[in-house]
């Protein structure tokens, strides 16, 4: 019962959390320089003083902004998230048809990160001194030091055209007629790099957590007591060590989210991998404020989504809080 | 006495009985893909509320016009079987095909072609294509005269390419605002290929339409047009042969590069009527720009041969007048202000502008369209140094993005901006709107945003668009051409390199003077 | 003196000057000093040396590097000196990655130490706020301020600060709130000093410690972060920065990969020093963990 009331108090929070990234941003891009029906007006090649004046009719843009505001509430509870002002297309369909593209290279990336992080930190902490250790060391802090476009433009050079394995951009090719299994497969050939560069800041990161973590867990006195009492090297490692190495992992990825969401931007910016970055850099560029604002409300719903489901895996997952209050 | 001019004569009465009025030589077949590659994004598919190349090259394959042209500026038949033009030039008489039908199945009518006309008029930016209309008579369902206030030879051009599209009365004309149709991200067209998907900022894929109007064409089952991110990833895919054809290709390092490759063919033609010119525009109204000969120094200073050579290396063409050369108007006599430090020094210190603290004369910013690099903002950028050599402070304003540019220029904020402006077949299209003195619009890019008025040009632009006489015409338009060049509001640079790079596969590539933003029936796959 | 294990009771000179001997003894730290320092070097002594204007068109464009003495790293798409970008585009970038560490720092403690200080009601409304922030994807609410209002460097680090300082209040947050209620505090309480007092002389320096570590990377991060508006096009175009120039450089990355890849070694560096800067600081604040 204390579940389910923590859930949906968090639920609120969330809703009102939302309503919140709604209203500050819409009032902070509509009361900034700059007169959307210009954009609309260059968007098609240019407009007459009755033009603009039909324009801002049409989209609404004459009436005072507390009624822009609460129209544009008023619709998106029903799920209408506006009129895009360069596409002539509802906001809500460009960016649920884009969401499932960065969704995936997001959860790749991070799940990569992830296991192979936590992989990398367990060999490192093994044996702190050694070569797998200093690597470790190396690659994280490149990983972690180098600009992430740079990393992937690096790669991009490197493996789609100088040993070219992998496509230079896009999420699948088009023009091939190959049926759903052969689509997948398209897909995740053009997946790894984008993830890769994606997943490697956060690997660094995770990796040397991870290293410390396990260090810290592996001299503390409930280990040695297991090794005391005979049980296996591999045994204390997966069954004592690991679990609470990960944990810690784990809720900083959830937490990181927005982070990552925002390395999904560039990083899809360098692949032209057709996710919600692209968009919103298409978008911004072009002033297309209702997509703008139905990005940033979709990205915040995201974010939310995975505090709030890393916090749930916490409470599950951690024996302390479990057992204790 | 009948005075047509040379373009309207050979076109008065061509037969086209259901056979294909062929405007290229080969022998074609059928199937394939072709896959072309662009960089630019299309906001949707329809040509009659939206100018630009990116709506342009889908809406020729998606709508038919009445007609189309070939590669050496003449008209052919299309939706139109026929046409003629009155003796007094003020209406011209459609005869369309009888057999021609929109994609769900509907015959197209001169209601259809009455409706489109109305609503280009109304709806699209290009207000001189068919301002002198003054109504469409539609004696039956497949005739369609067009009344004019005064004779209009731009017509023609009007008709063609992505210009006047025939779009369906009964999907449009329900009342709702054609910009914001949803029909125009789903459209319901005339031509020889059929919309299929429309991913916006991704891809667009279109079909062969069985039931076009011409018989056994198009040859191609499908083309699919997909955006790039950046030239540099498009030029890389055409290599790999990831797409066909590659149209609008402009910059240098990649037709170098792809000149080079032994699968693809690269040519400059079929920009002949988008007459693309690169340019630097003076606000006339800026207390220095103002006097002529300050506008004409700094087009003596201006090194073409570098910026041709060096920055573009040797792919573009320098610009020298608002008409570009491979136009029949364009005047070959014009001052071509060839690079000369010291007249540009003269003529400085002759307007009253001696130079002063730090050897400069006085400063001025210069605008130009953020992400046309090596046009605009090398060219910008070049400017900076160039310009210092005669005592002016050059400093470059850059704008985060295109509105903000487009504002500032269209509102008349600027001193001096780079600038791409397309000719667009017939001078009254394209080449009127920045130099007549009623089209000096605050609010409206390219306009007359210059503010530059003279009334001598005014008269000659509004005669020669009006008269019919091919050879009278031109020499109108080289007596206007050399008074602007004189005037200088404008300092023209380059002309865009636009290429077309495509496979060797591809059999009767679309080459006439609109390229790619003409209907495609006509190209196979070897 | 014999190394003192460091306990919660916290005196005033010492831990500083034992931290600084660990700090020395911190190979990551050392050689993030080096670096650093090179950096800084390079970048504000550099111009003297070099005093190539980097908008300055020198030689033909896109040139390879060590083909001309004129550009000795070779040029870019213009025809500009790669080498006089690198030296002078370090200044506006460290100047942005500072400035907005600086902004991101200073919001971040004055909300962290709020909250954790008052805790109840100041604390929900204040951590509302970060929430708010944190949930936003920093980036993309940064490219949509920067766009709002003009690109200059100012806006750049006030865009990058506002996003970025969520992480600072929350871990200056916990500091509060694990020290406010320690021993010193309760006495300093009993004495009758004023909050104001207690909060900013007593518990912040205290604080210091984890913040200090965290300041390191966040200017760190704030000049990646740079880097990345600048790569969109969204930095601030009149002024030369490495990330500009991997922006500019990337069209032309086929023919040209040293005008991205030279400038993008740059970056690393100076991240990178930020970075090693701060694990010795973390080694000298916390021996205990120390796994060398």
């Amino acid at each position: 019962m204390n579940m389910v009331m923590m859930v949906a108090r968090r639920l609120l929070h969330a809703f009102l959390l939302i309503l919140a990234v709604l209203v500050l941003n819409f009032l902070l891009i509509h009361l900034a320089p700059g007169d959307p029906a210009d954009v609309i007006a260059g968007e098609m090649g240019g407009a007459t003083e009755e033009m603009m004046a039909d324009i801002r009719k049409t989209y609404g843009l004459d009436k005072p902004i507390y009624v822009q505001l609460g129209v544009y509430l008023g619709r998106a509870l029903q799920g209408d998230l506006g009129q895009s002002f360069f596409y002539n297309a509802p906001v809500l369909d460009l960016v649920l048809g884009r969401a499932g593209a960065t969704i995936l290279l997001v959860t790749t990336a991070l799940l990569f990160a992830i296991f192979v992080g936590t992989l990398l930190g367990v060999l490192a902490s093994h044996k702190p001194k050694g070569i797998v250790s200093g690597l470790v060391t190396l690659v994280s802090v490149i990983g972690y030091s180098a600009p992430i476009f740079w990393t992937g433009l690096m790669l991009v050079i490197l493996f789609a055209w100088v040993y070219p394995i992998f496509p230079i951009s896009n999420m699948f090719d088009i023009t091939k007629d190959t049926g759903f299994f052969g689509y997948i497969l398209d897909v995740l050939h053009h997946l790894v790099l984008p993830a890769l560069t994606l997943g490697i800041v956060y690997l660094a990161q995770y990796a040397r957590l991870t290293r410390a973590s396990m260090l810290e867990i592996l001299s503390s006195d409930y280990i040695r007591t297991a090794r005391a009492k005979g049980v296996s090297e591999i045994k204390v490692y997966r069954h004592h060590a690991l679990r609470n190495a990960i944990l810690p992992v784990v809720t900083i990825a959830g937490l990181q989210f927005g982070s990552v969401v925002s390395g999904a931007v560039l990083v899809e910016t360098v692949f032209s991998w057709p996710g919600l970055g692209t968009l919103a850099f298409d978008s911004i560029l072009a002033r297309d404020y209702p997509t703008v604002l139905g990005i940033l409300f979709f990205s915040s719903v995201l974010v939310i989504l995975a505090n709030l489901i890393t916090d749930l895996v916490y409470r599950l997952v951690d024996p302390r809080i479990r057992t204790g209050g | 006495m009948k005075k047509f001019g040379i373009m309207v004569a050979a076109a008065a009465v061509i037969v086209a009985a259901g056979s294909s009025a062929t405007v290229q030589a080969e022998e074609g077949k059928s199937g394939g893909t072709l896959v072309i590659g662009s960089t630019q994004k299309a906001r949707h598919l329809n040509p009659a509320v939206q100018s630009g190349i990116a709506t342009a090259v889908p809406g020729t394959q998606i709508f038919a016009t009445p007609l189309r042209f070939d590669a050496n500026w003449k008209p052919q038949p299309y939706l139109a079987e026929s046409w003629s033009v009155s003796d007094d030039g003020k209406s011209i008489t459609l005869n369309l095909r009888k057999n021609a039908k929109f994609h769900d199945g509907k015959p197209i009518t001169s209601e259809d072609v009455a409706f489109s006309l109305q609503t280009v008029k109304d709806n699209h930016p290009f207000k001189s294509m068919f301002a002198p209309v003054t109504g469409v008579d539609t004696p039956d369902a497949h005739t369609a005269v067009i009344n004019f206030d005064k004779p209009h030879p731009a017509a023609f051009l009007a008709m063609s390419s992505a210009l006047l599209p025939i779009i369906p009365k009964h999907v449009y004309g329900d009342g709702q605002d054609a910009k914001t149709h949803p029909a125009n991200s789903a459209p319901v067209g005339s031509g020889p290929f059929k919309f299929s998907e429309f991913k916006p900022g991704e891809y667009i894929i279109l079909e062969k339409n069985p039931d076009y109007f011409i018989e056994d064409r198009p040859y191609l089952d499908k083309i699919i047009i997909k955006n790039y991110k950046d030239p540099t990833s498009l030029a890389l895919a055409v290599d790999k042969g990831e797409v066909t054809m590659y149209p609008f290709l402009a910059t240098t390092k990649d037709i170098a590069r792809l000149k080079k490759s032994d699968h693809l063919v690269v040519t400059d033609k079929g920009y002949e009527a988008v007459g693309p010119v690169n340019w630097l525009e003076f606000n006339t109204t800026n207390q220095y720009l103002k006097d002529k000969r300050v506008r004409q120094a700094i087009a003596y200073a201006i090194d073409r041969n570098f910026i041709v050579n060096a920055l573009h290396g040797g792919q573009s063409k320098a610009a020298t007048g608002p008409i570009v050369p491979g136009s029949p108007f364009y005047a070959a006599d014009a001052e071509k202000y060839e690079l000369d430090l010291d007249k540009a020094n003269a003529l400085l210190d002759e307007a009253g502008f001696p130079r002063g603290d730090n050897d400069m004369r006085f400063k001025l910013k210069i605008d130009y369209i953020p992400n046309a690099a090596e046009l605009q903002k090398g060219v910008a950028e070049y400017l900076k140094p160039q310009l210092k050599k005669v005592g002016i402070d050059v400093e470059l304003r850059a704008a985060p993005d295109f509105p903000t540019w487009a504002k500032r220029v269209g509102g008349h904020d600027f001193d001096m901006s780079m600038d791409i402006v397309f000719n667009w077949g017939d001078p009254v299209i394209g080449v009127h709107r920045t130099y007549l003195c009623d089209n000096i619009k605050k609010g409206v890019i390219w306009s007359n945003t210059q503010s530059y008025c003279n009334k001598e040009v005014d008269a000659l632009l509004a005669e020669a668009g009006s008269e019919l006489d091919q050879s009278k015409r031109i020499a109108l338009y080289n007596k206007a051409q050399e008074i602007i060049v004189d005037d200088a509001p404008i300092t023209y640079i380059n002309l865009l390199p636009y290429h077309t790079a495509y496979s060797k596969d591809v059999g009767n590539p679309p080459l006439t003077i609109w390229g790619t933003m003409a209907p495609m029936d006509e190209v196979f796959l070897k | 003196m014999a190394v003192i294990e460091k306990t919660d009771i916290v005196q005033a000179q010492s831990p500083a000057r034992e931290a600084l001997r660990a700090f020395r003894q911190s190979w990551a730290g050392v050689l993030g000093i080096i670096i650093l320092l090179a950096v800084a070097l390079f970048t504000y002594v550099g111009p003297f040396f070099y005093p190539v204007d980097p908008f300055e068109i020198v030689w033909a464009p896109l040139t390879a590097p060590w083909e001309t003495s004129v550009a000795p790293l070779g040029t870019d798409y213009l025809g500009r000196d790669i080498l006089a970008g690198l030296i002078h585009g370090g200044s506006a970038t460290l100047f942005v990655g500072l400035a907005a560490g600086f902004i991101t720092i200073t919001i971040g403690i004055l909300v962290g130490a709020f909250a954790g200080f008052f805790r109840g009601a100041v604390d929900e409304f204040l951590m509302r706020i970060t929430e708010f922030f944190q949930v936003l994807p920093a980036l993309l609410f940064a490219m949509v301020l920067v766009t709002l209002f003009t690109p200059t460097i100012y806006v750049v680090s006030f865009a990058i600060g506002i996003v970025s300082w969520p992480t600072t209040a929350r871990l200056t947050r916990a500091e509060f709130f694990r020290i406010r209620s320690l021993e010193y505090v309760n006495a300093a309480r009993s004495v009758g000093s004023k909050n104001g007092r207690i909060m900013w002389r007593v518990i912040l320096p205290n604080a210091l410690a984890p913040l200090i570590v965290s300041a390191t990377l966040t200017i760190g991060i704030a000049i990646l972060f740079e880097a990345g508006l600048s790569f969109l096009g969204l930095g601030d175009p009149n002024v030369f920065s490495w990330g500009l120039m991997i922006g500019a450089g990337r069209e032309y990355i086929l023919d040209a990969w040293w005008s991205v890849t030279f400038p993008g070694f740059m970056i690393f560096l100076t991240v990178l020093s930020f970075s090693l800067v701060g694990d010795g600081l973390n080694d000298a604040f916390n021996p205990k963990l120390r796994e060398r």
